[in-house]
């Protein structure tokens, strides 16, 4: 049959990942039967992960359904994130069900095709030479956009949208394009060419893409309200969910936000990074049993060689110390190696010693005034800045709490941050000067 | 709680699965004895589009399913139906010939698609003296999918109509774009003698 002499398949490596060993089997004879040599098995999500990440395959077939709560989709996704996967290697979802069109369609991230059991050999070649002949033609692209070369990458894909050959790919070109403009910075012109898409058809991932271009160019009310119509018209895009949560939470909104993550994190309890969001959330919303839970979570269970990272664990301290339960946050701090800790970027290194400060005061405190100078000099994010407010209202030093406060008023995410600052100065009976902090910032403001 | 949907929509997946270890089978005693069991996984293929089929038809007949539009190359649902019907028809002295004119994407749900074209094929080819043909052309700002063939035509029009032309005017109508549905038009006395299947898509 397609097994030639010349075969493009012979010479690649094919990954068969499926939990039933009789769809195993299956997979590998028709992958054998269009000449495929090297065929490996991985029977679960781990198996999968730790085989791709140690010799990537060139062809991965991938069940949607792999058991134990893991799906195909988390798979892929859990790829991307950790650039296990080149744009040159084929990611094919394999599925018996029809429901897994409906995620294709609406998602941004999408395998480079599915197939629909059962299937010939034929129509499994027919679809890996389309997508080779597609990759063929994004080559030079893949290119440029790995080196972050993105004036270059984004005029080939203008050649390419251009070009006859193109014709049969403008829709990925375009998508392409919207990409890496956001990859770029230029928020405004992706925001241009998602609309552009949505003039020819009403993708739900389109939209998506207009209310993340809207998030980063800061217009937080106009990119709600897009991101809402996503959510209402597909509400098992759970990555618009969670789009959804980070410009609540930048609205100063984190009550909605968390509502939006809980809700979807329950239907996806092995994700992760939305974990991290919903302890974000909690953590703004003074709600300290939910932000512990998903930061313990996060930390006992994300597996992946250095998925976990040390904002990690000062998130999980941050939970901890909020809650009063310093024991723990202090057994959390020291899993951090003082080696780790000198290595830590200004902004880390602040939180760290914020925290250790009142999780352990004898330790804490001689840290924390040793960067003093440096917090009120440096730029900080507001998270950390949030954390050096909290210690030094509590170490009565008034005037780099009333610094940092300013600064967060003051800031572009000022809305994110504005109730957890009067909380805290309310918390240490000062919200008379919190309240003059806040005069003295909004006349600033007019002056300019 | 399971609905009966998810009891019929489970038993369809494994029914599914099953029918793909039969055809790996099939494949795999291809391989080894040299022989063609082409007609037999045809008829594993034709039973799975049937229960999917079914399925969607009793999804849609609930409201509970939308379509799945994605970017779809017009050329190559043209070439899938081509690959599974042709064997089948020339296994019957029956020719298809695919004539596609659009070379653009086109937003469409792909599989729910080549899923009605593969029936409309089938059901020309039960019918057709020795000719179907296939072509996609563009009219009226959207996209036209035809299946002719040269046999007596429908016996009535509209005929009386089966599970299959019934789910191909819910599809085509459950496609919209621009304010614009989709449509399906039957008729006799087409360019090859016989029946005209055609959708129209916005």
């Amino acid at each position: 049959m397609a097994a030639l002499n010349g075969n493009p398949y012979a010479k690649k490596r094919f990954l068969v990942v499926d939990d039933q060993p009789t769809a195993r089997d299956a997979l590998r004879t028709i992958a054998q039967n269009i000449g495929a040599f090297a065929v490996e098995f991985a029977s679960n999500y781990q198996d999968a992960l730790y085989r791709i990440r140690n010799n990537a395959p060139d062809i991965i077939l991938c069940d949607y359904m792999l058991g134990e709560g893991r799906s195909g989709q988390q798979l892929l996704e859990e790829l991307r994130r950790f650039e296990l996967l080149s744009d040159e290697s084929i990611f094919m979802m394999v599925t018996g069900e029809q429901s897994y069109e409906q995620v294709v369609s609406a998602v941004e991230l999408v395998p480079d095709d599915y197939i629909i059991k059962p299937f010939s050999p034929d129509k499994l070649v027919l679809r890996l030479d389309r997508i080779v002949a597609r990759k063929a033609f994004f080559a030079d692209y893949y290119r440029e956009k790995r080196k972050q070369e993105y004036a270059r990458a984004l005029e080939l894909l203008a050649q390419k949208r251009d070009s006859e050959a193109g014709r049969p790919y403008r829709f990925e070109i375009l998508r392409q394009q919207a990409e890496t403009e956001l990859a770029s910075g230029d928020a405004e012109r992706a925001e241009a060419t998602y609309r552009a898409i949505l003039g020819n058809y009403e993708f739900p991932w389109a939209r998506a893409g207009v209310a993340r271009s809207l998030h980063k160019q800061e217009k937080l009310a106009e990119a709600r309200e897009e991101i809402e119509r996503v959510v209402a018209g597909t509400p098992n895009y759970f990555d618009a969910a969670d789009l959804k949560a980070s410009i609540c939470i930048d609205q100063g909104e984190a009550d909605e936000a968390q509502r939006v993550l809980d809700e979807v994190a329950k239907r996806t309890p092995r994700n992760y990074l939305r974990k991290r969001l919903l302890a974000e959330a909690a953590t703004l919303n003074g709600d300290m049993d939910t932000a512990r839970a998903a930061m313990a979570d996060v930390i006992a269970n994300d597996s992946m060689p250095g998925a976990v990272q040390p904002e990690d664990r000062l998130a999980l301290a941050r939970s901890q110390v909020i809650a009063n339960e310093l024991i723990a946050a202090e057994k959390t701090l020291l899993t951090l190696k003082e080696s780790e800790v000198q290595n830590l970027t200004l902004d880390l290194q602040a939180g760290f010693a914020a925290l250790l400060a009142l999780a352990v005061p004898e330790r804490g405190k001689a840290r924390f005034a040793g960067l003093r100078p440096a917090l009120l000099a440096a730029e900080l994010s507001s998270t950390a800045r949030l954390d050096v407010l909290r210690t030094a209202l509590r170490l009565g030093d008034h005037e780099l709490a009333d610094h940092q406060a300013e600064l967060l008023m003051e800031a572009d995410d000022a809305k994110k941050t504005f109730a957890s600052t009067r909380s805290l100065y309310a918390l240490h009976g000062r919200e008379v000067d919190f309240r003059n902090l806040q005069k003295k910032v909004a006349l600033k403001r007019i002056k300019h | 709680m399971q609905t009966l949907l998810d009891i019929l929509a489970s038993g369809v997946h494994d029914a599914k699965n099953q029918l793909f270890q039969a055809e790996s089978l099939l494949v795999a005693a291809e391989t080894r004895h040299g022989i063609d069991l082409g007609e037999a996984r045809y008829a594993i293929e034709a039973a799975a589009r049937r229960l999917n089929r079914t399925l969607t038809a009793y999804r849609l007949g609930r409201h509970e399913q939308a379509l799945a539009i994605v970017p779809t190359v017009v050329g190559d649902v043209c070439d899938e139906v081509l690959l599974a019907q042709r064997p089948h028809l020339a296994a019957a002295s029956k020719t298809l010939v695919v004539d596609c004119q659009v070379f653009d994407e086109w937003p469409l749900d792909r599989e729910l698609l080549t899923d009605i074209l593969n029936n409309a094929v089938q059901n020309a080819g039960r019918f057709a003296r020795s000719q179907i043909r296939l072509s996609a052309g563009l009219e009226d700002g959207g996209l036209r999918l035809t299946v002719d063939d040269d046999g007596p035509g429908y016996a009535s029009l509209p005929p009386a109509g089966g599970t299959g032309l019934k789910l191909a005017e819910t599809l085509a109508r459950l496609h919209v774009r621009h304010g614009r549905h989709g449509r399906l038009e039957l008729a006799n006395h087409g360019p090859l003698g016989g029946a005209r299947f055609a959708l129209w898509l916005p």
